[in-house]
């Protein structure tokens, strides 16, 4: 198997992901930016979750700014308005709603207006309005907004008595309010005129005219409207019937609209948007949100005190679970259509490469989202996808991948069980498990040959996620051949897996059967050897557990019977986030993997218990106390925090100790002919650059076959290079009797040549 | 035309080649990578052609520049 770098970044091929409708099919899954319920029930447009978010700050003034965005005559359509937002208001189905006609009419009593001169120039558009009602009222308003020169004709005397007749029913105050706000609006009024009259003299004299429904009715009898769009196209009129004051309002907005329509000599219907209320597919979490009941608003304190029980509906299910989409600060919607573009790039640079490489494709937030959104799966298309069209940089991933090779490769073991030709079953403790806690896979070998009948022979390698991961499904299908080809040499046995990425890998290949080293465990019962936890345990589920309730249980029934006090915590099972090692972002990102971590440990402050052995060094190295069950089943402790040299020495001194021991092979081993010793620091320098001690040594090897290096005055150190596959890798060192002392090592992938 | 250098380095005369025993000096090499190339004047052994890539070259300078070739 051979790992290749791509061959040039001027090769301009291009694979699209999906196609427009999946792509839009996968975004629609995504409620995220879906409105609140209230702002939906709204016909009238207003944010009512931004302007209770206002209140509740205390910033009665922006309040106000954006219930005035809605309506030219805030007073008047506060006192009136139906609130069909408070019976969609989320908290109904616990308590009470928000009070939301209630904030409105605080934020017009404690909020200031804000004087600003319109920046749009004054039409040239003349529009007559025949007749005074609540319509008429609401569309002169609106038309003046819009900086129409608007002439309103009314048969009342003067604003009072045409808000009196509007609103007969509302306070002297709302009336008084109404009128003034009608004459500082920019409207040319013509008191006790006849509006059927008037409509006749003067009409003419308007580029648009609109009337009052009743006066309509006067002057055209037979006049049928077209209520979508308040018009009557036949008779060139704006008009049409209305109900109560939101009615009216409402109707306005969508006469105003047809006003702009028509003063662009275009159909009335044309391009109007969405209009009026509309369904949400909102999704809101209510776990944890206390039913509460409605403040009576009689003051800003109470005001601001009523809008804070507002729960500010979103869906972000997703983003609090998990800590990548939290990082980019994102969402599934918009993450998918950056990264669908990026993969659509053919010149240029992919911004996007970094996050597509950092998701850990666990699927946690396939579980989570309502709709099943799987961000996981769209990283995983694209990393496949770039791939195939070259585009994908070998460098994030060609550790990880080179350790797979060494999994498979130099580590790799596949034996039956001494005295068996084919064997009844296999143990696959999966590569981690060897690299990290080579003891506890001997003891589980030892006990399962011991207790099992039947022979059991043993695999010693990667499953294969590795490359998934990476998106080199061409590496894969050769690693699952390879491990197809070992396992019928054992007679296809079925697979006792340690680790549940390994279980949830292998059992796609068809034909296998597979079970998890826990569900036999449950089976034949504990070994002698096996003890609890001297204190309760926090249980983190492997993210490659996810979708298998059996595993889930039988780790849980497991840890009842060792007599482990397991504590769940949230986000357990299904939900569970993966520790950072999954997807391989461990390698791609390590900021965002830390964060992974640390969001798997602020569940719980207890000692945390897991069956991945990577959960359980990653969960060591950020300080916790971290144990993986086997341990506690047999008695054994994992290394603490090996490097990445000491993962490798793991698996390999594994496989040459049990084909010693078991298998009675001897394992030729190259002696070096020098020593290496490492000055304090290098090696956990090494470790953090991802320079592995093979590396030195072949370094070192090159330099004494070459004898080339170089010496610094400056340092009174030597340095030295080989290039190794796609790395140059340069040490610092001194000579000594025996051999050399390293100081640092240092890498670069690009290649350095002379040239003339 | 004059010769373009993306980075120059001059080794001062600190620098030793310990196959040739002589002294390393500035002199012309060449980045390669992912089929790109940026000509540069690196610390070079006149004898053997030895071009020394220094740590904070390595680490600052090419890193940056492989991180934004790869993304290309």
């Amino acid at each position: 198997m051979k790992i290749e770098e791509r061959a040039s970044t001027h090769v301009y091929r291009q694979k699209r992901m999906f196609t427009k409708e999946e792509l839009e099919a996968r975004e629609r899954l995504c409620v995220h930016e879906q409105p609140p319920y209230c702002n939906a029930a709204c016909p009238l447009k207003l944010d009512v979750k931004t302007m209770t978010a206002a209140i509740a700050g205390g910033d009665f003034d922006k309040a106000l700014g954006l219930y005035e965005k809605i309506t030219p005559f805030p007073h008047l359509l506060s006192a009136g308005c139906e609130a069909p937002c408070e019976g969609k208001c989320k908290l109904c189905s616990l308590g009470e709603g928000i009070a939301i006609r209630e904030l409105e009419r605080a934020a017009i009593a404690y909020g200031s207006r804000t004087r600003s001169r319109s920046l749009l120039r004054k039409k040239n558009t003349k529009i007559g309005i025949f007749g005074g009602d609540l319509f008429t009222l609401f569309l002169a308003g609106e038309l003046a907004k819009k900086r129409y020169p608007v002439s309103l004709f009314c048969s009342q005397t003067d604003g009072d008595a045409l808000a009196a007749s509007c609103a007969p029913d509302f306070s002297e105050a709302v009336r008084t309010a109404t009128a003034r706000t009608l004459s500082n609006l920019d409207i040319e009024v013509f008191w006790n005129t006849d509006p059927s009259q008037a409509y006749r003299q003067h009409s003419c004299q308007f580029d648009l005219t609109a009337a009052a429904f009743s006066v309509a009715r006067q002057l055209f009898p037979e006049i049928v409207p077209d209520e979508a769009v308040m018009v009557s196209r036949e008779h060139h009129l704006i008009t049409g019937p209305t109900q109560g004051v939101l009615g009216a309002a409402f109707g306005a907005k969508k006469a105003a609209l047809s006003a702009d329509r028509l003063a662009q000599h275009l159909d009335p219907s044309n391009t109007r948007g969405e209009e009026g209320s509309v369904e949400t597919r909102l999704y809101t979490d209510l776990e944890g949100v206390l039913p509460s009941l409605r403040i009576a608003v009689s003051g800003p304190d109470s005001a601001k005190a009523e809008a804070l029980r507002c729960i500010q509906c979103q869906c972000d299910v997703c983003i609090r679970g998990c800590a990548y989409l939290r990082h980019y600060q994102t969402f599934p919607r918009l993450l998918t259509r950056e990264i669908y573009n990026n993969v659509s790039i053919i010149m240029g640079d992919h911004m996007m490469n970094k996050p597509i490489n950092a998701c850990s494709l666990c699927g946690q937030c396939s579980v989570l989202c309502p709709n099943g959104y799987d961000m996981g799966e769209i990283c995983h298309i694209a990393r496949q996808n770039m791939v195939t069209t070259g585009k994908m940089p070998l460098a994030p991933h060609e550790f990880a991948l080179m350790d797979m090779l060494f999994s498979n490769e130099e580590a790799f073991l596949c034996r039956p069980q001494p005295g068996h030709q084919q064997c009844r079953y296999v143990f696959f403790p999966g590569c981690q498990a060897a690299a990290i806690a080579p003891a506890t896979v001997r003891a589980a070998y030892l006990d399962l040959c011991r207790r099992l009948e039947g022979g059991i022979a043993l695999i010693l390698g990667c499953c294969g996620a590795i490359c998934d991961w990476a998106g080199r499904y061409e590496l894969y299908d050769q690693t699952a051949a390879f491990l197809d080809n070992a396992l019928a040499q054992l007679g296809n046995p079925k697979i006792i897996a340690g680790c549940p990425t390994c279980k949830k890998e292998l059992s796609s290949h068809p034909g296998l059967e597979i079970a998890g080293i826990w569900e036999i465990l449950e089976q034949i019962g504990l070994p002698e050897k096996a003890h609890p936890p001297a204190r309760p345990v926090a249980l983190h589920d492997a993210c490659g557990a996810r979708g298998d309730p059996r595993t889930q249980r039988s780790i849980r029934t497991l840890a009842q019977k060792l007599g482990c006090h397991v504590v769940d915590t949230p986000y357990s099972g299904d939900q569970s986030p993966c520790c950072g090692y999954g997807g391989l972002t461990q390698y791609t990102n390590r900021e965002v993997a830390k964060k992974m971590t640390e969001a798997c440990l602020e569940r719980s402050d207890l000692p945390y218990l897991s069956y991945c052995m990577a959960c359980r060094d990653r969960f060591a190295r950020e300080g916790r106390e971290s144990m993986h069950l086997l341990e506690l089943v047999y008695g054994t402790s994992a290394d603490h925090c090996p490097d990445i040299s000491a993962k490798r020495f793991n698996r390999l001194r594994l496989k040459q100790e049990l084909l010693k021991e078991y298998w009675h092979e001897e394992v030729d081993t190259v002696q070096l002919g020098f020593t290496i010793r490492y000055a304090p620091g290098a090696e956990a320098l090494m470790d953090e650059r991802m320079i592995l001690k093979s590396d030195v040594i072949a370094v070192l090897q090159h330099l004494r076959s070459t004898g080339e290096a170089i010496a610094d005055a400056d340092t009174g150190l030597c340095i030295t290079r080989a290039r190794l596959g796609n790395v140059t890798f340069w040490v610092k060192y001194q000579e000594t009797e025996d051999g050399y002392l390293v100081f640092s090592a240092y890498s670069h992938r690009m290649n350095v040549v002379n040239r003339q | 035309m004059a010769d373009k250098n993306y980075y120059t380095i001059d080794p001062e005369g600190k620098l030793t080649c310990m196959k040739c025993r002589c002294a390393l000096e500035k002199g012309k090499a060449k980045f390669l990578y992912l089929d790109n190339g940026f000509p540069v004047e690196l610390p070079v052994c006149p004898q053997c052609g030895f071009v020394y890539v220094p740590e904070e070259l390595a680490l600052g300078k090419v890193l940056s520049v492989e991180k934004a070739l790869e993304d290309k």
